[in-house]
């Protein structure tokens, strides 16, 4: 089971803004403390390759590689149509840019609500469900969106 | 000889299987269902209901190990205890018709279902009922994460 544990879930409970991902329609939300800058597709250097990123971009004096993730999170080597900006993420640990349809700061902290135990995956990313105007959205963090892009990746590798 | 009431679910055209009178607690018709990314191939979505989000789980699926095509969408809701006393906790079944009602009595206990083979995971006990076995739902165990 993936429930948060209470110190988690309280965590959770006490982050104050969240920011929405949308990717291919579905709506990810992470705390709008961990966003740090939002660049355009077009400041993404598509020369500088990490291993399974689209490019790095240029910022704070280092290169942040960015990756393309579908709506089910699943890694893409490419950019899909409707990718209009590039949030760089960074919890002081993890630093990448992760390329979206859309950006947008709730004005308000939804209500969070726990994933159904009988859906949470051992490795899902997914911390709490909120209920939006325009459907359903999944909060994660930059933390657990980095771990899944190094078992995509090491699986890519595999 | 002890009687009581179950209600008989249809979870798809041939697989039947029953839980207690006070466990379906609501119908609902042509639900609106919210897709939730990442999520096992039988429980991709959810039900929105009192203000909570219940899993609407399709255990048809599970037993035949793929998804299943609904032409149409019917859920009930579904309240269970995790122990003794405890708050209701609530989940949703996909269903294909209209639940039965049906008393059964100790006499039509039977053995489980041999096909499907996972029914032992789903089911306390079963209950024959015109020659044909019906499994009894484990739903605290079906909610709480014992299929993952």
């Amino acid at each position: 089971m993936n429930a948060p544990t209470q110190p988690a879930w309280n965590d959770l409970q006490a982050t104050p803004a969240f920011a929405v991902l949308t990717l291919d329609g579905r709506k990810w939300l992470v705390p709008q403390a961990e966003i740090r800058a939002l660049e355009s597709l077009l400041d993404i250097d598509r020369e500088v390759r990490i291993p399974h990123s689209v490019g790095a971009v240029a910022f704070a004096g280092e290169w942040w590689p960015v990756y393309s993730l579908s709506g089910e999170l699943a890694l893409l080597p490419n950019l899909p149509d409707g990718r209009r900006a590039c949030p760089l993420l960074d919890n002081g640990m993890d630093r990448f840019g992760l390329v979206c349809d859309q950006v947008e700061t709730l004005p308000e902290p939804p209500r969070r609500l726990a994933v159904p135990a009988c859906m949470a995956l051992p490795d899902s990313p997914i911390q709490a469900l909120v209920l939006l105007k325009d459907g359903l959205g999944c909060v994660t963090t930059t933390e657990r969106l980095a771990a899944l892009l190094a078992a995509a990746t090491e699986n890519a590798d595999g | 000889m002890a009687e009581s009431t179950a209600w008989v679910l249809a979870l798809d055209q041939q697989l039947r299987a029953a839980v207690g009178e006070r466990e379906m607690v609501h119908l609902i018709e042509a639900p609106t269902l919210l897709e939730v990314p990442r999520s096992p191939f039988y429980c991709r979505q959810v039900l929105v209901w009192n203000d909570a989000v219940l899993p609407a789980m399709d255990l048809a699926a599970w037993l035949r190990r793929q998804p299943t095509h609904r032409a149409q969408t019917l859920v009930g809701v579904f309240a269970y205890q995790t122990r003794p006393g405890a708050d209701p906790e609530y989940g949703a079944l996909l269903l294909a018709s209209i639940p039965m009602r049906a008393s059964v009595t100790d006499e039509q206990a039977c053995a489980l279902p041999q096909q499907p083979d996972d029914w032992r995971t789903l089911a306390i006990s079963c209950f024959k009922q015109n020659n044909q076995p019906i499994p009894i739902l484990d739903l605290p165990h079906i909610f709480g994460g014992g299929l993952l």
